[in-house]
């Protein structure tokens, strides 16, 4: 009889704690729409390397909200800490009111450890050394006028901070939904972080997801601000730059950036640091690590913990829906600003500049570049203008650097 | 908040914004614009010195043949390879055309097939090589 009763009370609080009892049902709309992540980053393809870990992430926590549970300490009385653990001895001892009690820890989820790398602003530097080390500004060398297309395109992210401020956000939400604009997965991160941790599931998630929409997103604007003859402009050869240019490139940025804008180092830094790596030609090995193996890991941690941000009674809110829209708006802005400056560059080189690389100005490195050179090849499929693009395109991931680097110092 | 102070919020950080990130990426043209040139400059000057240098070289040997004065910027020295076709000859003036254009003189004295790589060696090339 006894053995019946044990029996039905294992599976009593087997059913309590199980999810049919404790999830709610926020939980499970916050699963399909991982389910709808995992199809786009699987069937469609976009952006699958951030998608789907992230996609993952909201899928585990709003299964089990308990691993990002942070850790705790209870106060047990002896007898209580005996009756639980068996054992006093290990534990700290806290004396109140002349009772002695036995602090008893609780280890977090394995999530809460992992996130530690997101909330201290670890990973989106990492990220940065990573991307640094992949990235040839032998573009924007060449053809250092692009950094005025690299700085149009972050004009979206300062109008949304007005259109979140009128929303009702804080000046400080307000600046962490902005950087959406600068499509820079890392930097919006980085600043959300620092200025309005409580959003930070719905920022990253719409920051990635626009990324990942860039060819959708950017080629209706790109033609609807532009002519014909505009989009057929072929540009000349850029000139060839030499190794030791390349070397000094990224010492000069870092010392220029850090000296001028100091809370925009970290990213600059790393970023520059990544660059220098690969640049210098002596250091193989460790580039080779920043682009490979180190990118992966920080990638798979960065995507999983921001993704185990959303959950459901976090994400599902008014908020989101706004900041969603906020985001599309401020990427929409960037792309036609850079466009704009673009077409300003075109009329004052006398045609030119193709203003179709003004797009890639956000820093969305090597998609929005890619989507330029598919626009410019409809008018004219003998126009290669990725190159060209890339120019902006890696000037934008520096233009919205300082963009974050401005917002933090400003805002925090 | 009150509207006036969104309203303030708001212009002062569009303002602050937009001055702050052209000043610096403006700044920044101006940087990479010098020391582009003052570094394009300085390796043309160890160039011409060279040639300078092997003239002078050349001056000394009556007995051979002086080369041409040349005063291009880019010349392809290699030997002469007779397996390579009309077609690869035309193919290569015609990249090496569309990268120097019509402005600068390049004259292509010769194209020599390279030593053919190891496996291995292709690999390097092509992971180096590819932009992402």
């Amino acid at each position: 009889m006894e053995i019946l009763e044990r029996f039905l009370k294992a599976l009593e609080g087997i059913f309590t704690d199980s999810g049919l009892m404790t999830l709610g049902w926020q939980n499970y709309v916050m699963i399909a729409v991982a389910c709808v992540l995992f199809y786009l980053a699987i069937k469609k393809q976009y952006e699958p390397l951030l998608l789907l870990p992230i996609a993952f992430g909201m899928l585990i926590v709003n299964l089990y909200p308990s691993i990002m549970a942070a850790p705790e300490t209870t106060l047990m009385s002896a007898a209580d800490c005996i009756k639980a653990k068996g054992t006093t001895q290990g534990y700290a001892v806290t004396m109140l009111d002349g009772v002695k009690y036995y602090n008893v820890p609780h280890y977090g989820g394995l999530f809460y450890y992992l996130y530690q790398g997101v909330k201290l602003g670890i990973y989106p530097p990492l990220i940065f050394l990573g991307v640094g080390a992949m990235t040839d500004f032998g573009p924007l060398i060449a053809n250092p006028k692009s950094f005025i297309l690299g700085a149009a395109a972050q004009i979206g992210i300062f109008i949304t901070f007005i259109g979140a401020i009128f929303l009702g956000f804080t000046d400080s939400q307000a600046g962490a939904i902005g950087i959406i604009g600068g499509a820079d997965g890392p930097t919006a991160i980085y600043v959300t972080t620092k200025l309005a941790p409580e959003l930070l599931g719905s920022i990253a998630i719409a920051a990635y997801s626009y990324m990942a929409l860039v060819p959708i997103i950017q080629p209706p604007i790109m033609r609807a601000l532009t002519t014909k003859k505009e989009r057929a402009v072929r540009m000349e050869q850029l000139r060839p730059v030499s190794k030791l240019e390349k070397i000094i490139f990224p010492v000069i940025i870092v010392i220029v950036i850090s000296i001028l804008l100091p809370d925009a180092a970290p990213l600059v830094g790393m970023l520059m640091f990544g660059n220098l790596l690969k640049e210098s030609g002596v250091a193989d090995r460790l580039s080779k690590t920043a682009q490979n193996e180190l990118m992966n890991i920080i990638t798979i941690f960065l995507g999983i913990t921001v993704g185990a941000t959303a959950t459901g009674t976090n994400f599902l809110t008014l908020s989101t829906i706004k900041i969603i829209v906020l985001g599309l708006l401020a990427f929409m802005m960037g792309s036609a600003c850079g466009v704009l400056f673009g077409k300003i560059m075109y009329k004052v080189t006398g045609g030119k500049v193709n203003p179709l690389i003004g797009s890639a100005g956000v820093s969305a490195v090597p998609m929005a570049a890619r989507v330029s050179q598919r626009v410019g090849q409809e008018e004219n499929p003998g126009n290669f203008l990725l190159m060209h693009a890339m120019g902006p395109n890696v000037a934008g991931v520096i233009g919205s650097a300082v963009a974050a680097g401005v917002l933090l110092n400003v805002l925090r | 908040m009150e509207l006036m102070d969104k309203f303030t919020i708001s212009a002062s950080m569009l303002l602050t914004g937009f001055t702050i990130v052209f000043s610096v990426l403006i700044f920044l043209i101006f940087i990479i614009w010098l020391y582009g040139f003052i570094i394009t400059k300085a390796q043309e000057k160890a160039v011409d010195l060279k040639r300078e240098k092997k003239k002078v070289k050349i001056e000394r040997k009556p007995e051979e043949k002086p080369e041409p004065p040349v005063n291009k910027k880019h010349i392809f020295t290699a030997e002469k390879d007779d397996s390579l076709s009309e077609e690869v000859v035309a193919v290569i003036s015609a990249a090496v055309y569309s990268i120097y254009g019509s402005k600068e003189k390049v004259k292509i004295k010769s194209i020599k097939k390279s030593a053919s790589r190891s496996a291995w060696g292709n690999a390097g090339i092509i992971n180096n090589t590819r932009p992402f």
